[in-house]
């Protein structure tokens, strides 16, 4: 397998995964059912993590095919530029969707949490959207039998518009390099987001593990907010520096299990909360143990982060260990 | 050209020191930069809880339990304190002839300060109440989160300040 295959692989989930999440909401619009609302909320929000490797792993997709000249030119530029503004959308619809599944299980309990659903239901139909276009001018790349005309800068209609706010990547890229004190502040920030998240997901972890046995799970557990702001930061500032050293960081096999890392702590947060790991330590009191199905989670929670960091760090190392096709 | 002190080049020459610097091995330098970040989460992110909480975040954390964690801000300490001596045995010109490094310890040595300032008069007396531990803790906690953010980023800013990378010529 190669970059190229990983990019077939995913590239099909964030187009299909917000339409699939955005028909989900409207029908649980449509049916007031509250199972319905959070289970949309969170294949969205899965969606957002999962269109990040689905994002990253286009640029080994172009690697492999830069030498067919039968491609246009312009049209993978196209694409990517089409991806980036989707990807930010999908990004932020990810984060509303977290918002509004914690604001109705976590604050409201059964109040009207409608504000949050409003609000991820227009983002997710923007993404939707923007998703199909990137779906479409993929599809150009490798079909010209579904190509309109062979001049990419013709657009029509709707496209015309949104092109206009699509970005080029290359400047983008050249945006992001054009200062080296930007570039050193975002690696500040990813620093600071990384210590924040941590801190705040390690004290709940240890907690269930029985270190600071003393505090109750609830109040720990509503410093989860913290550690979503501190992810926050780093997935913005994670894309933001993948957009300005794409290569870099395509070709780094560190760069990719860091990644699987990420994919299997949202895996381990859905095991939590799906399971009945959650509601056997939800109302956990002083001194009281939590469950062997809660340890274990706590602890994949803690050696996943960990390893998160380990593999961010192993990056500069191990640029240029997977071949450009 | 004013060169740098000479036992920089001497310690850079040590086998050690090449070893740490050159070597392929995923144990070597890089094994050592990982620690320095493992450190620096169990450090930082452990204190920062403590410092939120004395701001006033959850306030149905009790604070008392949380003097456990200077035990976890102590290891993350001591792993840093040995990976950073590591660190500069692998690249002694690169940190000590920029100004920000000695920035950095400084930030560190105050950030250490404040902490065993918190441990001491804000976890100091099992007997206090949670009101009076927050009244003392709060400005200590707003000089903690300042002083490791600076900590933080003159440690980042060690990889975009430097003068030699190693010693010239």
């Amino acid at each position: 397998m190669n970059l190229a295959h990983l990019h077939l692989l995913l590239n099909h989930i964030p187009i299909i995964g917000a339409i699939i999440g955005l028909g989900l909401l409207v029908v649980s619009l449509a049916a007031q059912s509250d199972d319905l609302k959070r289970a949309s909320l969170m294949v969205l929000a899965a969606i957002a993590l999962l269109s990040l490797p689905a994002f990253f792993s286009g640029v080994g997709a172009r690697g492999a095919i830069r030498k067919d000249t039968a491609i246009p030119a312009g049209l993978i530029e196209r694409h990517e530029g089409s991806a980036i503004l989707a990807l930010f959308f999908m990004e932020v619809t990810g984060a509303l969707a977290l918002v509004g599944l914690w604001r109705r299980d976590r604050l409201f309990k059964a109040q009207p949490w409608s504000s949050s659903l409003a609000a991820v239901l227009f983002f997710s139909v923007v993404t939707a959207g923007l998703m199909a276009r990137v779906g479409a001018t993929g599809g150009d790349i490798r079909h010209p039998e579904i190509r309109v005309g062979q001049d990419v800068s013709a657009e029509t209609g709707l496209s015309a518009i949104v092109s206009v706010f699509e970005p080029s990547p290359v400047k983008f890229t050249d945006l992001m390099l054009l200062s080296k004190w930007w570039w050193a502040f975002m690696m500040d920030m990813h620093f600071i987001g990384l210590a924040l998240l941590i801190g705040t997901v390690g004290v709940l972890d240890l907690r269930m593990l029985g270190f600071l046995k003393q505090i109750p799970v609830a109040p720990l557990h509503r410093l989860t907010p913290w550690a979503m702001a501190g992810f926050g930061v780093n997935t913005l500032t994670g894309i933001l520096a993948f957009i300005g050293m794409p290569t870099y960081y395509t070709f780094d096999a560190a760069f990719w299990l860091k990644m699987l890392a990420l994919l299997l702590l949202g895996l381990n947060a859905a095991g939590f909360y799906l399971s009945d790991a959650f509601q056997s330590v939800e109302h956990l009191g002083a001194g009281e143990d939590a469950p062997p199905l809660a340890k274990f989670f706590a602890a994949s929670s803690l050696v996943l982060w960990f390893a998160v960091i380990a593999l961010g760090r192993y990056i500069q190392s191990y640029t240029d260990t997977i071949p450009v096709q | 050209m004013v060169l740098p002190p000479l036992f920089l080049r001497t310690v850079e020459e040590s086998g050690f020191s090449a070893w740490l610097r050159e070597s392929e091995s995923p144990f070597a330098f890089y094994f050592v930069l990982l620690f320095h970040t493992f450190g620096l989460a169990l450090l930082v992110g452990a204190n920062a809880v403590i410092d939120l909480r004395l701001l006033g975040i959850e306030r149905e954390i009790p604070l008392m339990p949380l003097k456990r964690l200077f035990g976890i801000m102590w290891l993350g300490f001591a792993i840093n304190a040995a990976s950073g001596v590591l660190l500069l045995i692998a690249y002694p010109t690169k940190a000590l002839t920029n100004p920000v490094f000695y920035i950095k310890l400084v930030l560190i040595a105050i950030a250490v300060w404040v902490m065993t300032k918190l441990k001491t008069e804000v976890f100091g007396d099992p007997s206090s109440s949670e009101a009076t531990m927050m009244a003392r803790g709060k400005s200590l906690a707003k000089w903690s989160l300042a002083l490791w953010i600076g900590a933080i980023s003159a440690g980042r800013l060690l990889a975009y300040t430097y003068k030699y990378l190693i010693f010239p010529c």
